[in-house]
């Protein structure tokens, strides 16, 4: 059976132009494709790498809320992209209208395209496949489209490059922060000097809390009092301290934290009477472990600042408290009483605030020489040793000062402050704890008791 | 090229060759106007009729009277007054006696009975004269009597409105705005344009217009050119553009047409028009739009050809409202923000 020459050249023809379309249509189709992979890609790249490095940077709260807000975003970009991809995808006809445009053919392509499939075309129908077969080369579908690789590529490029460049600055900024030394390993505090409250749940950097049976069962009490306790406060925070303890934990495991990280040491004594009352008082120290500690009232640089003469002292709106917010305050950290209205950030002293300091709370060496006011706990081995045998550790919100705002990752170092001492005054030097001979005990206890 | 479709461009290349020839005809005596002549035509080979809005002395009954002769078509006037009866237009039965004495009803046609028909002022006739237009225009027949008497295709009414004396006229009803292809404007014409004017009509000689097609043939041959436009391929993404448009036309709140979600609402239509377009308006575009891609090579609808005769096509078929009319606005401009809403939301 044959056809007539017509019919098979006007076959040929339309052949021909949908041939091209389908061309047209599979780059395009392919870009469309490219742009849902590729988008979607780096918007996940993107959002691990920046959850990768919140959980080298942030604490655990910060790090809950972080990773939320990175996954929402994260998602949204991912469903856009995938949908710009799915819009962009193209049938046939969609091809032709898009050649038709680009190439300004005016509907020839769509109009071929739509009416092919008709049975009743009309009599001008041979004219428009050989109207639209003349302009071939013009919707050729590299004219149409050049591009065989999508724009998006450039977005996940520069996704991967963040996650390349963002993951490893984490990762240095956290052994910088590992090899760096660390705050006072010992902290030795009045208990009526402080604020405490626990620290949050996964919280490794807050310090432990070591003292003996009696000044555990008042800070406890202490605790309760201001609404710390296991009450009704602490159940509602019950899910909010779940989550941070998920977040810890998965923190250390994207950290691919092994060991634990060591704790600052604080420990307390009691002194019998509430320092809160009376601004501008209270006894502190603050030890090294692998060094003499100063006497009372005095501040102990801490790295290898043996050979510096001037010590630093607080001044009179400088409490103990203040001492301490020093080292240990930052965000959420221990919460020093507003006595005196003293600045936690001011650190000139005066030697005189630190005789007075020194005289009425009595002070001695060592590194748990306490602050006078428990005689029980004035007597130690010379090694250090815990306070108490039966001492137990709670944790409280506190971090040490490097971790603080700056970010800079060194240790806070105290400004030096050069006063002249009179005649009357000479410079301390760091008391090594002795073993006090059983003949002197009592007379000491008896100067401390008064 | 087979001879089949070689036949085929030489007749949509005789189409824009005829179409012009009667376009340069007409401009021997029509000054201007090169719009308003080429949408005149469109009308005319789309098979529409046309409304000529023009003030006194722009040459709206000259035009008419022009194309009649480009074309060698027969052309009637009926000039419409307040007390024009719908018989003196349709003809009406009159006693004839014959060459025996005997007399009988015959049927004596009317100006109606023509190739072209000019409606001079039209809005100064009653509405039932008005409409005794109406079935001559969408049937081309007249029915007289009880008796339908067919009109000579092909068949094309030019209505004109004078837009200045509106005293004592009776606007055009709805339905019969509705049945006009176009509605075709004739502005006052420039400076360069009048001193052509008065130089071609002061003087002795007067412009003839040689007549494109034959006595004989005539008729026939623009026939077959309206059954070509008929023939161009409207894809189905056009006739859906041409679709949008005109629900575009209609407002938010309409209650014939309603908020489908292939409707585009601006703000300007929501504010401005209280009705839009029929349905005929749709028609009007496909239909105008073909005889534009034919007059641009083409066997195939474009957008651009339906961008191209929205306002002649649309602009009479919107209703504006009272805010419209204290603000000055004028339905071509709410169709001419329709296409450009339509654009945007394509893209």
């Amino acid at each position: 059976m044959s056809f007539p020459r017509s019919v098979t050249r006007a076959d040929e023809k339309l052949g021909a132009i949908l041939a091209e379309v389908k061309r047209l249509r599979g780059r395009l189709n392919s870009l469309a494709i490219q742009r849902a992979l590729f988008g979607a890609l780096a918007s996940i790249i993107a959002a691990v790498a920046l959850i990768f490095a919140a959980a080298y940077l942030l604490s655990p709260l910060a790090f809950v809320l972080a990773a939320a807000a990175i996954a929402i975003c994260a998602v949204v970009i991912c469903v856009r992209a995938i949908g710009s991809g799915w819009a962009m995808l193209s049938s046939a006809s969609k091809a032709a209208e898009i050649a038709d445009y680009r190439a300004s053919l005016k509907g020839r392509l769509t109009t071929v395209v739509q009416m092919a499939s008709r049975r009743h075309r009309g009599s001008l129908w041979p004219y428009v496949l050989e109207d639209a077969l003349s302009y071939r080369d013009d919707f050729a579908a590299s004219r149409i489209e050049r591009r065989r690789i999508e724009r998006s590529l450039w977005a996940l490029l520069a996704s991967s490059l963040i996650a390349a460049l963002l993951i490893p600055l984490a990762r240095s900024h956290r052994r910088l922060e590992r090899a760096h030394p660390g705050p006072p390993a010992e902290i030795t505090m009045n208990l009526n000097d402080l604020h405490l409250r626990p620290a949050d749940p996964g919280d490794a950097d807050a310090p432990e809390v070591q003292a003996d049976a009696a000044t555990m069962q008042k800070l406890q009490a202490k605790l309760a009092r201001e609404g710390y306790g296991a009450g009704a406060g602490a159940a509602q925070n019950g899910i909010v301290d779940r989550a941070r303890k998920i977040a810890s934990d998965v923190q250390s495991k994207l950290r691919g934290d092994t060991r634990q990280k060591p704790r600052l040491t604080l420990k307390l004594a009691d002194s019998g009477e509430d320092r809160a009352t009376t601004p501008g008082g209270g006894d502190w120290a603050m030890n090294h472990p692998e060094q003499q500690s100063p006497p009372a009232g005095q501040f102990e640089p801490q790295h290898g600042d043996e050979g510096r003469d001037m010590p630093m002292l607080p001044t009179d709106n400088s409490t103990p408290r203040d001492q301490l917010a020093q080292h240990v305050g930052g965000p959420g950290g221990v919460q020093a009483p507003s006595a005196g209205g003293s600045n936690a950030q001011d650190l000139s002293a005066t030697p005189q605030d630190t005789a007075d300091a020194s005289s009425s709370q009595g002070s001695g060496g060592g590194p748990s020489h306490g602050v006078g006011a428990d005689p029980d706990s004035l007597f130690g081995a010379a090694s250090n040793s815990k306070m108490g045998n039966e001492g137990f550790e709670i944790s409280i919100q506190a971090r040490p000062i490097e971790h603080g705002a700056k970010g800079t990752g060194q240790a806070y170092m105290p400004p030096k402050v050069r006063t002249p001492l009179n005649h009357d005054q000479h410079p301390d030097e760091p008391i090594a704890r002795a073993t006090v001979p059983a003949s002197d005990r009592t007379t000491i206890q008896r100067v401390f008791e008064r | 090229m087979s001879e089949l479709q070689a036949a085929d461009t030489l007749t949509v290349a005789d189409f824009a060759r005829t179409f012009r020839r009667v376009q340069a005809e007409i401009h021997k005596v029509i000054i201007g106007h090169e719009q308003a002549v080429e949408e005149l035509l469109c009308a005319l080979f789309a098979g529409g009729h046309v409304l000529i809005e023009g003030v006194p002395g722009t040459g709206k009954t000259t035009l008419v009277k022009t194309l009649g002769m480009a074309l060698n078509l027969s052309f009637n006037r009926v000039q419409f007054t307040v007390d024009l009866m719908p018989a003196d237009i349709t003809g009406t039965r009159v006693i004839l006696s014959d060459g025996d004495g005997r007399r009988e009803f015959t049927f004596q046609p009317g100006p109606i009975f023509c190739h072209i028909l000019l409606g001079d002022e039209i809005n100064r006739a009653t509405p039932k004269t008005q409409s005794a237009l109406l079935e001559a225009m969408a049937e081309l027949q007249v029915t007289v009597s009880g008796t339908t008497y067919p009109l000579p295709p092909p068949y094309f009414v030019m209505a004109t409105l004078n837009p200045i004396e509106m005293e004592g006229t009776y606007p055009l009803p709805e339905a019969q705005l509705d049945r006009f292809l176009f509605k075709v404007r004739l502005d006052f014409p420039d400076q360069e344009q009048l001193v052509r004017i008065i130089s071609s009509t002061t003087g002795p000689e007067e412009a003839g217009v040689a007549p494109v097609f034959g006595q004989a043939d005539a008729a026939a041959q623009v026939e077959a050119l309206k059954r070509l436009v008929r023939e161009v391929l409207a894809p189905p993404a056009m006739e859906q553009y041409a679709a949008r448009i005109v629900r575009a036309t209609q407002p938010e709140n309409s209650r014939y047409v309603g908020g489908g979600s292939a409707a585009q609402h601006d703000e300007m239509v929501n504010r401005y028009v209280m009705f839009g377009s029929s349905p005929r308006g749709a028609q009007a575009l496909i239909l105008g739009a073909k005889v534009r891609a034919l007059l641009d090579g083409r066997a195939n609808l474009a957008r651009e050809d339906i961008d191209a005769v929205a306002v002649p096509s649309l602009a009479h078929r919107i209703m504006l409202n009272y805010a419209a009319h204290s603000d000055a606005i004028e339905a071509a401009q709410v169709v001419e923000r329709v296409i450009k809403s339509v654009h945007a939301a394509r893209t």
